[in-house]
């Protein structure tokens, strides 16, 4: 329907967990890619991330953002390639090392965003708003990231449907020279910007007339609560956060 | 700015928006930006947690609301998967939910196909009846009206006149004086000179005063009619546009559309009907190259459209969108009629001339320099015609050019239209305005599920009340009320035009 919406409902023993621990294991994986930069080790914990998709169902969505993950692979790699000092020459005045670096490197930019991609198809908006207010951030706070999560697929297709128009009128984004081509999409920024802010204000309007903010407090209808699979997990990936930090203090990565 | 609301005898001045809430539940035109949630049940948990409900009860609400809506087992849906009818009914729950005193509703059913504004509708019926809830609807379709114990008549910024339901309804010239659509049973009756005390409301009950009256169908003018239509159509034969075993499937696997079949010919007037989501969209982002053919194919002028591409088939199809900000963009009207010439580097001079033209064909001469988003929503639609129009398009589409107009700014949307075939443009409308279609159109294509579930002349098509049904649609009131009569007329001038009165 619309094909900008991440969450991919799946009863799957991920989508179970409670979103503070879903919370906590993105925030592991990050800590992990940042342990070391052995090719090997980056890899595996790639591998780890992606199996963990897998296992969710919700690997499809790695198509949507393929085009990023190329692009990010790519620029990491020349740029990297290029500039990152090395000993052994390679071809030119790129050197072997370097390219191990920018390749290191490459992997791990991929996997963090393979990491936040997977926990926001396996996490719905309130979710992540309650996990948030239940490790203390205010609801208005919580509030505010959930709904940013929500504009953008809203954006999204209006900016399908803008660029539709446009084309229809006789707009080509890829013709002149680069300045050209910038200004090629102020026809389509504009009507963007305006029709978002016209529709943010009933947005507005529907929240209070929901009495959003009418009290000083809430309840909440979703009752999170952590079970005994949560802390299995936790445990688990905690564990292996303090092997692997073991391993690197004594030298083997 | 001056003067007091009370509401249950508090002052609204002395209250904040979101207390008054839990009194007043609101529920706005525009479904899409009033639903926020991941899932249906959390939506209508919104309200309630708000007001610190506890979350047993609101469980127990969630049930309540959504089996007031008919949206009992809706629960884990998410309501982007919904349709629109579905989306407004969800929206109405979500606000039930806080359990107000008082709902409102603002042009609840503008968006909707005719069953979708039913469904709504009813529900407001029945709230009315076994809740205690009061209702207040802002509409500007008076067929909805029906339904209503009271009618204030607004216009500019007063109250006009305050009766029972019935009442205002029989004072169609009023009505028609406020801009406002009148309902055409009483309006008919209301010509042939029936006291407004008479009049009839509903085509049941039409029929009965026809009958009553001793009128009847003038059979000789009413084929001469029908005779006329003929010719006409006859006379618009040269092909434009050949779809052919059109097949359409969305990445993702959608089938939008099926094995659809349609010739559009040069200087015609058709209209496309069908609820949401039928393929109506789908099916003439086809004729401009906005969409390719999955299977099957589409021909302009002979030629398929891939092979032409949108930029050669821009110059022979003009789309006008349905909301005119997903286009507009420059700071002056000049400016944004002339975005598609200057594309096409039409010489300046030219675009002086096409501009003034096109200005001049959708009544905005004279607006050159003034700020497109300064203008109403009525005349934001016309600079988007005017600049799609500077193009000299063979054929123009307009997808629902109507909706979130009031009925005077349709009536000039649609006679501009009009004028514009008459001219000899080929005009394609996108709709689910049954009223408009009866009175504009030639010819009228019928989508359902992707498939052309009916195609014909108008009258055709229209007389076929039960079939229209199945594809979520309903006649105006005077094409009903003449069917029941056993002909079928387009509007009120018609049934007018046809009816003798025996002494």
């Amino acid at each position: 329907m619309d094909p900008y919406y991440l969450y991919i409902d799946r009863d799957s023993i991920f989508h179970r967990l409670d979103p503070r621990t879903k919370m906590l294991l993105l925030l592991i994986t990050f800590v992990l890619v940042f342990i070391s930069l052995n090719p090997i080790y980056l890899l595996a914990i790639l591998l780890l991330v992606l199996l963990a998709g897998y296992v969710a169902g919700v690997l499809i969505n790695l198509r949507r953002i393929r085009f990023v993950l190329f692009m990010i692979t790519l620029v990491t790699i020349v740029l990297w390639s290029l500039f990152q000092q090395g000993t052994t020459p390679l071809f030119w005045i790129v050197e072997r090392e370097s390219v191990v670096y920018a390749v290191s490197v490459a992997i791990r930019i991929d996997t963090m965003v393979i990491a936040g991609l997977i926990f926001l198809s396996i996490t719905r908006n309130e979710d992540i708003a309650m996990a948030l207010v239940r490790i203390g951030i205010p609801y208005r706070f919580a509030f505010v990231v959930s709904t940013a999560l929500r504009l953008v697929p809203t954006i999204a297709s209006t900016t399908t449907t803008i660029t539709q128009a446009q084309r229809s009128r006789g707009l080509d984004l890829d013709t002149g020279g680069p300045i050209q081509r910038i200004k090629n999409y102020i026809p389509l920024l504009i009507p963007v910007f305006i029709s978002t802010i016209r529709s943010t204000n009933i947005f507005s309007m529907a929240l209070e007339s929901k009495g959003f903010g009418a009290m000083p407090s809430r309840t909440y209808y979703l009752q999170l609560k952590m079970v005994g699979r949560d802390f299995v997990v936790i445990f688990t990936a905690l564990g292996l956060l303090v092997f692997i930090i073991l391993v690197r203090i004594l030298g083997y990565l | 700015m001056e003067g007091n609301v009370f509401i249950f005898g508090k002052s609204t001045r002395d209250s904040r928006v979101g207390e008054l809430a839990r009194y007043v539940g609101l529920v706005f035109q525009d479904f899409e930006a009033q639903l926020f949630s991941t899932n249906v049940a959390l939506e209508v948990a919104f309200g309630p947690e708000n007001f610190c409900v506890p979350p047993d009860e609101i469980g127990l609400r969630i049930r309540e609301s959504l089996a007031k809506v008919g949206l009992q087992g809706f629960e884990e849906r998410r309501p982007a998967t919904l349709s629109g009818g579905q989306k407004q009914r969800l929206a109405i729950a979500s606000v039930l939910a806080i359990q107000p005193r008082v709902l409102c509703m603002d042009e609840p059913t503008t968006d909707l196909d005719p069953i979708g504004k039913e469904g709504v509708f009813k529900i407001a019926r029945s709230l009315e009846q076994e809740e205690d809830v009061t209702l207040i609807v802002i509409e500007h379709e008076t067929e909805e009206a029906l339904n209503a114990d009271r009618i204030v008549l607004m216009r500019d910024g007063q109250v006009v006149a305050d009766y029972p339901a019935k009442e205002m309804l029989r004072k169609v010239d009023l009505m028609e004086e406020c801009g406002v659509m009148p309902l055409q049973v009483p309006q008919f009756f209301s010509v042939m000179g029936v006291p407004e005390m008479e009049l009839p409301l509903t085509p049941e009950e039409g029929v009965q005063e026809f009958r009553r009256r001793g009128y009847r169908v003038d059979e000789g003018a009413y084929t001469k009619l029908v005779e006329e239509e003929k010719s006409r159509m006859e006379s618009n034969h040269e092909v434009i546009i050949e779809v052919r075993n059109l097949s359409h499937m969305y990445p993702g696997g959608v089938l939008a559309l099926e094995d659809v079949n349609l010739n559009v010919h040069k200087g015609e007037f058709l209209a496309i009907l069908g609820q949401n989501g039928s393929g109506k969209t789908t099916l003439v982002k086809h004729f401009n190259g906005l969409l390719y053919p999955t299977s099957g194919s589409v021909r302009v002028n002979g030629e398929e459209t891939r092979k032409l591409g949108i930029r050669t088939l821009g110059q022979h199809i003009g789309y006008v969108f349905q909301n005119p900000d997903h286009q507009i963009f420059s700071d002056k009207v000049y400016d944004e009629v002339a975005f598609g010439l200057r594309l096409r580097h039409t010489p300046e001079s030219e675009i002086k001339q096409r501009v003034a033209d096109a200005l001049k064909a959708v009544d905005l001469e004279g607006y050159e320099d003034a700020d497109p988003f300064s203008l109403t929503k009525g005349e934001r639609q016309r600079v988007a015609v005017a600049s799609i129009l500077a193009g000299n398009p063979e054929v123009l589409i307009l997808d629902e050019p109507t909706t979130g107009l009031d009925y005077s700014q349709q009536r000039s949307m649609m006679e501009l239209v009009k004028r514009l075939n008459k001219s000899g443009s080929t005009i394609i409308v996108v709709t689910h305005s049954m009223w408009l279609v009866a009175e504009y159109a030639d010819r009228v294509v019928v989508m359902k599920d992707g498939r052309v579930y009916l195609s014909g002349t108008v009258r055709e098509v229209f007389s076929r009340e039960e079939e229209l049904r199945d594809a979520a649609l309903k006649p105006p009131q005077i094409v009903s009320m003449s069917n029941l009569l056993g002909y079928t007329v387009r509007s009120v001038e018609e049934l007018v035009h046809v009816t003798k009165e025996n002494i």
